[in-house]
Formats: C-alpha cells, sequence, structure tokens
C-alpha cells in the first residue's frame, strides 16, 4: 500500500512539478510589466465582480429554496422540483450555456415570446446578465441541495423544544434555521466563488468580449489565439495564486462539526401554518420553478432532432468522450485509492498525521490548479520532445483525471476511515494486511463508493469543456466541444440533441455515483 | 506473568501511566469510572496504542517491540468483533488464517470450536442473522483458535442483558481453566465477576489506583473507588430518602 501510495503521489507532483516548470521557462524574460495593464485588472475586476455577484444570487437562492422545501414537505410537484435541482446540479456548463441561450438569447424562447408581444430586447444576454444566469443556474440547486441536507439533519430534539415551546417564525428561524444556514455558508460561498472565479466554458461562450473574461478564459486566449506562452505563463502564475488562496480559504471554511442524521419530523416545527411564511414560499417555489424549469425542457427539445445524433461526427465524437472519460475515471480513481489508503494507513496505524494530511494535500492539490495551467505549462516542457498533434488525447486524460482526483479522494475517505473505525483493529490483531485488507475488510464498505467516484469522475470528464477547447479540432472532438461548435454556428436544433445526449450520460452517471453511495450508506 | 511496569501512553495534555501483574491463569477485572483508561490500557498491551516509557512482558517476552498480529494476545470489543459480509465459520477462521485459505483440517477446528462456544450447526450464519450474544460467541470462538495464552475483553459483554452477560462471563471462566488462558477484562458493573475474577484492578485518571483481590478494591476507602460504586463516605449503599 506505501508504494502504491508513493507511486500515486509522484505521479500527481510529478506531472505538477513538470507544469510548473515549463510555465517558469516559458516565463523567462517576459515583461512583467503586463501586471500592471489595464486589460488585466480589467479582467481581475470583473472576474471578482461576476464571481461575487454569482455567489450572493447563488446562495440567496439556495437558501430560500432550501427553507422553503423544508418547511413545505407536501406539495404537488415537490418531488419534480427536487428532481429538477438534482439535473441542474450534475448539467455540464457547456449544456447550460445551450439551455440559457435557447432560453434567454434573442432568438430564444423568452426573445421569442417578447418579440411576439412586439418588444425586441436586444442583445442583453451576453455579458454579466448571461455569466449571471448561467452560474446561478449552475450553483443555486447546488447550494439548495447542501443547505436542505444540513437544515434536515438537525437533530429532532430541537424541533420538539421549538414546537413546544411555540416559537414564532421569525424566532424559529432565528434559533433553529439561521445557525445552520450560518455553519453552512463560508465553506459554501468559498466554494461557489472558487468556481465561478474559474468559470472557463460559460464565460467562453457568454462573455461576449476580450473585457469580459475570467483569468482561465485569458490563459486560454493566450495560449490558442496568440500561442503567446510567456503571457500564459504569467496569468497562470496569477490563478494559481489567486486559485490556490481561494482553495485553501474553503479547506479552512470546510472544517466544521459532525451533524446528526435526522428523520421526518417537520411536521412539529410551530412555523407552518404562518400565512405570511406560506405566502414567501410559495412565491420562492414559483420563482425557482421558472427559472429552472425552462433551460431544463430546452434540453428536451432535442428530441426533435434525434435522429442528428446518428451523425458520424457526433457518434465520432461520443466515442471520444466516452474513451477519454473512462481512461480519466479510471486514473483518477486509482490515484485517489492509492493516495487514500496510504493516508489512512500513516494517520491511523504508524500515527503520522503529518505525512498522512501530505498524501491528502496532494489529491487537492488539483482544486487550486487551474486545468490550463497544467496544460500551459506541459505543452511548453513537451512540444520539443512529443509531436504536438499526438498530445491532445493524453493531455485531456491526465488532465481530466488530476481534476477528478479530489472529488474522487472526497467520496473513497470515509469508507476507509469507517472500515478503518470498525475493524482496523481487528484486522491488525488478526495480522490481515496489504490486498488482503482492501478485500476483506475495506472492499464490502468501499465498493459501492469506488463504483460512485468512478462515475463522478466520469461524469466530470465527459462534460468537459476546458482542456478540449485548446486541442480540439476536426480531428479530436468531444460531445462538449461539438456542442460548443454548433451553438457557435447557430445550429440550434443540432445542439439541442447533443445536448440532451450529453444530459442523458451525465445523468445516468450521476445515478450511478448516487446509487454506490446509497449502497455503501445501507452497507454502513 | 503480564507485568507492567510505569507504562507511559501519552496524549497531548494528558498521560496515562500503568503499572500491573498478572499472574498466569488467572482472571483479572479491570474498573473504573468511563474515561478512567481502562481502553488504553487494554489498547497498549494490545499494541494498538504507542507506548512512550516503560516496559511491558508477558512470560518474559517483551511485548512493546511486537505488531499487534505478533503479540501473544486475542481481543474481544464491544462491538464490531466480525466482518458482517462473512459467516460466522469464515470470521472464526480468520484466526487461523487471516487470508482464509483454509484447510479441511482447519475447516474441522472451526466446526470444533464453534461447537464448544455452543454455536454447533451455525457456521453459515452470518453475523446479521446471530443474536448479540451469539455474535460475542463467534469471537470468542475465534479467540480460541487463535491460541494465544493471554485475552483481552474490552466491556465486551457490556450491550448483553444481565442473564446473558453472565452467561457469557462463565463461558469465559471454563475456557480460561480449560486453556489456561490468562484473561484481562474492562468491565462496567463489579458484580458480573463475582467469585470468577482473582483480582481486581481499579483505574481511574489513567493510573491503576489500587489492585488486589476483589473484596479489597470494592471495600476500599479510596474516595474515586467509594464515588465510582456508589456508596456513602461510610461505606454504606446509597439509598432513597
Amino acid at each position: 500500500m506505501r508504494l502504491a501510495g508513493l507511486a500515486a503521489s509522484a505521479l500527481v507532483v510529478g506531472v505538477v512539478f513538470v507544469a510548473l516548470w515549463g510555465l517558469v521557462r516559458a516565463g523567462e524574460g517576459i515583461d512583467t510589466a503586463v501586471l500592471a495593464s489595464p486589460y488585466l485588472h480589467r479582467i481581475i475586476r470583473f472576474s471578482l465582480l461576476q464571481a461575487g455577484l454569482s455567489t450572493v444570487l447563488s446562495l440567496l437562492l439556495g437558501a430560500a429554496l432550501a427553507l422553503a422545501l423544508l418547511r413545505r414537505q407536501a406539495f404537488p410537484g415537490r418531488g419534480a422540483l427536487l428532481g429538477l435541482l438534482a439535473t441542474a446540479t450534475v448539467l455540464p456548463a457547456v449544456v447550460v450555456v445551450f439551455a440559457v441561450v435557447a432560453v434567454f438569447g434573442r432568438s430564444g424562447w423568452l426573445g421569442s415570446a417578447l418579440a411576439a408581444l412586439g418588444w425586441d430586447a436586444g442583445s442583453w444576454l451576453y455579458g454579466l446578465p448571461g455569466i449571471l444566469i448561467a452560474h446561478v443556474f449552475l450553483n443555486a440547486p447546488f447550494c439548495a441541495r447542501v443547505y436542505l441536507r444540513a437544515l434536515e439533519a438537525q437533530p429532532p430534539e430541537s424541533w420538539r423544544l421549538a414546537a413546544h415551546l411555540g416559537l414564532t417564525p421569525a424566532a424559529t428561524f432565528r434559533c433553529l434555521d439561521a445557525p445552520v444556514l450560518a455553519r453552512e455558508t463560508p465553506a459554501l460561498a468559498t466554494l461557489v466563488f472558487l468556481l465561478c472565479f474559474t468559470s472557463f466554458a460559460v464565460v467562453l461562450a457568454l462573455g461576449g468580449g476580450p473585457d469580459r473574461a475570467t483569468l482561465e478564459v485569458a490563459i486560454y486566449e493566450a495560449l490558442r489565439l496568440d500561442a503567446d506562452f510567456g503571457r500564459a505563463a504569467l496569468l497562470s502564475a496569477l490563478q494559481l495564486g489567486l486559485g490556490g488562496l481561494l482553495a485553501a480559504a474553503f479547506v479552512l471554511a470546510s472544517r466544521r462539526g459532525g451533524e446528526s442524521a435526522g428523520a421526518n419530523r417537520h411536521a412539529l416545527r410551530p412555523d407552518l401554518a404562518s400565512p405570511a411564511l406560506r405566502t414567501i414560499d410559495g412565491v420562492v417555489l414559483a420563482i425557482a420553478l421558472a427559472f429552472l424549469a425552462p433551460p431544463v425542457a430546452s434540453i428536451l427539445a432535442g428530441f426533435a432532432a434525434v435522429s442528428s445524433l446518428l451523425q458520424a461526427d457526433v457518434l465520432r465524437a461520443a466515442g471520444t468522450s466516452v474513451a477519454i472519460a473512462a481512461a480519466a475515471a479510471v486514473t483518477a480513481v486509482g490515484l485517489a485509492l492509492a493516495l487514500a489508503l496510504s493516508a489512512r494507513d500513516l494517520r491511523t496505524r504508524r500515527r503520522r498525521p503529518r505525512a498522512a494530511g501530505l498524501y491528502a494535500g496532494i489529491a487537492f492539490a488539483p482544486l487550486a490548479l487551474p486545468p490550463f495551467t497544467l496544460v500551459a505549462g506541459l505543452y511548453v516542457v513537451l512540444r520539443g520532445h512529443v509531436d504536438a498533434s499526438t498530445m491532445g488525447v493524453p493531455m485531456v486524460v491526465v488532465v481530466n483525471a488530476l481534476m477528478a482526483l479530489p472529488f474522487a479522494m472526497r467520496l473513497l475517505e470515509p469508507p476507509l476511515a469507517l472500515a478503518q473505525e470498525r475493524h482496523g483493529r481487528l484486522a491488525d490483531s488478526l495480522g490481515i494486511d496489504g490486498i488482503g485488507r482492501l478485500r476483506l475488510v475495506d472492499w464490502p464498505l468501499l465498493r459501492g463508493s469506488l463504483f460512485g467516484a468512478l462515475a463522478t469522475a466520469a461524469a466530470l470528464s465527459m462534460g468537459d469543456l476546458g482542456v478540449i477547447a485548446f486541442f480540439g479540432g476536426s480531428e479530436l472532438t468531444t460531445l462538449p466541444l461539438l456542442l460548443y461548435q454548433r451553438l457557435g454556428a447557430y445550429r440550434m436544433e443540432e445542439a439541442a440533441a447533443v445536448a440532451m445526449l450529453l444530459t442523458a450520460v451525465v445523468f445516468a452517471l450521476a445515478l450511478i455515483a448516487q446509487t454506490g453511495r446509497d449502497a455503501d450508506a445501507r452497507a454502513a | 506473568m503480564l507485568a507492567l511496569r510505569d507504562v507511559l501512553v501519552s496524549y497531548p495534555g494528558f498521560d496515562c501511566r500503568y503499572t500491573l501483574d498478572v499472574p498466569r491463569g488467572s482472571l483479572c477485572a479491570l474498573v473504573g469510572p468511563s474515561g478512567g483508561g481502562k481502553t488504553t490500557l487494554l489498547s497498549a498491551i494490545a499494541g494498538f496504542e504507542p507506548v512512550a516509557a516503560g516496559s511491558m512482558t508477558f512470560d518474559g517476552v517483551d511485548l512493546l517491540p511486537l505488531a499487534p498480529a505478533r503479540r501473544p494476545v486475542s481481543m474481544l470489543f464491544q462491538d464490531w468483533n466480525l466482518f458482517p459480509h462473512l459467516d460466522a465459520a469464515a470470521n472464526v477462521g480468520l484466526g487461523i488464517r487471516p487470508d482464509l485459505r483454509l484447510s479441511p483440517a482447519d475447516r474441522e477446528a472451526v466446526a470444533s470450536v464453534l461447537a464448544r462456544v455452543g454455536l454447533a450447526g451455525m457456521d453459515g450464519r452470518r453475523p446479521a442473522d446471530l443474536s448479540g450474544g451469539e455474535r460475542q460467541r463467534v469471537a470468542l470462538a475465534r479467540a480460541l483458535v487463535m491460541r494465544r495464552p493471554l485475552m483481552l475483553l474490552d466491556e465486551a459483554f457490556a450491550a448483553l442483558d444481565p442473564g446473558l452477560r453472565r452467561d457469557m462471563l462463565d463461558l469465559v471462566d471454563a475456557l480460561r481453566r480449560e486453556h489456561g488462558l490468562t484473561v484481562l477484562m474492562s468491565i462496567h458493573t463489579p458484580d458480573d465477576v463475582a467469585g470468577l475474577a482473582d483480582s481486581m484492578a481499579f483505574v481511574a485518571e489513567g493510573r491503576i489506583r489500587a489492585a488486589g483481590p476483589p473484596a479489597a478494591i470494592l471495600g476500599s476507602d479510596d474516595p474515586l473507588v467509594v464515588r465510582f460504586l456508589g456508596r456513602r463516605a461510610s461505606g454504606a449503599a446509597v439509598s432513597a430518602p
């Protein structure tokens, strides 16, 4: 196990080191005056502005929606709304871009409806409004689900006490709901801000101009459009520093106490009968439904062009996506398993928590590493030695695997810790070690999460429009890139069909991931 | 004999230090308040807690350099003594071969020891299909096939009802006599081992405050013992007003 952990960490650190070395080489002699350029300042200002606004709006809508769903346990369509939230959470960014354009674009459903009423709203979508809509669509459902899970996990005694004391709706919120929201918000806000700050596909497609870019998009433009590796290196260094700070803030904000598992006892809440709250909840639920349902429905419009999915380029792109996703998933989960097992061994049996923390840190390091930073660095180092045209697939696999590594690690660590907690001492006393320990002790508690991690990593890779945008072209196309190309060519019906296919695949993978987690929860 | 001399287990801001002798073939009960250091003591002997200083021997063999699986120790916990996905026979078989490659003779030994603990014919049952007492019997059976002379029980029967608890303790005592085992067990209720324990050690605040015959420990005037047993300082039992 120790060798596997060492090999995995050497691989991850090696790739990162080579990429950083490449960036340093590319950045040699570069004029750092770029750092003072108005262009860069505009990008950073815009990145901060859109990420800040996206975060605030996502948290507000997510919290309001979670509270409304918590208080209204039975209303027609609650299940459908929860399904919408789950669907929106797993949608790839490029599919969301399509959905936002299909609904809010000039020729979209809303634009057409307004035009029918004789009002031309113009091209208002591209720029900050479009980015905010897409980011809120992507993140508010996630926030709602996190908040709802935390609110539902409150100890039943709290509800009984609130009902017993006959707390007013305001007091119920202050005493019961607000502390939970306050506890969850720092980590959630940091994560959403990090995701929006480093957003690529949404900003690339909906930004509407070079001034409305994130650093990630600026790095892509420096590499792809200008082949300016020095500028890419400088921007990457900046992104690395800011991303690292945000990732560190997320790790710090994530350290919080455990939660109590709850059962269905919300009928005890004293604020359910309040007419004012009923109205507020109704309005919130209606807004959420109106905001989330049309974009998801627009994806279903792909049925109209479902025959276009049999075109050769779609089939080729689908095959490439599956192959890349499978390879990236196996790589990510293999690395995560080796790192997680080694970290556990060091923490519990060898009592070296710092060394264990190092392994965990290596697994989570990619959170702070923007994909284009890795690509830029690796490309600079490898282009002299490897034919650039053959670099695409392996590079996309490696980067996608590294990007999925923190998520896989997060899924694998809890069941491994549980197996150790339950059976670790027994296994130690019986001398069960190595592969035998993995097979006999860990596997029964781990297998669901392992398949879940594979499905999650595959889903992330399937939906990714990041690195492939740099390497992709007519020779190498994945489904997200194909969707982006069709969107750019205004082939909306065919784009809808690809979006539908992509959504179906990612949704199926998300279901597999959830089934795996549920199986582990039952086994526990 | 199990001999502990100034065995130090160190936590941030809290040290546990133990000195104790348990003669070979005897049964020693560890009593004391929760959080007093009983489990830490058993875990240190089993090799689960690192020992910072002191010496620990069993029949003259230094235990400290040995990994848990190499120590002459078998241990029963309160929970999770069995792997839920393995049947009773496989759980016992782990005590013979950790890789579960059991020979026909091994399987025979497993069946025989299961019969000895009163579980004849239950080889194929999984833990979920066994009662709490039966699960602990399977764990006892595994401890027996491991043929290790020192048996540690960490409140192993605390979750069972009083009658079943007594049955299990009688079984442990019978097995101890048959196999010449040295048994060290932590318990909640001193009455459980009345007539069984050869000696008793009172563990509190990370120290062995007193050790000796059970009657002497239970009659001690040490304020911690008095409080633990719920006696008045005079030794009279607390009674309702």
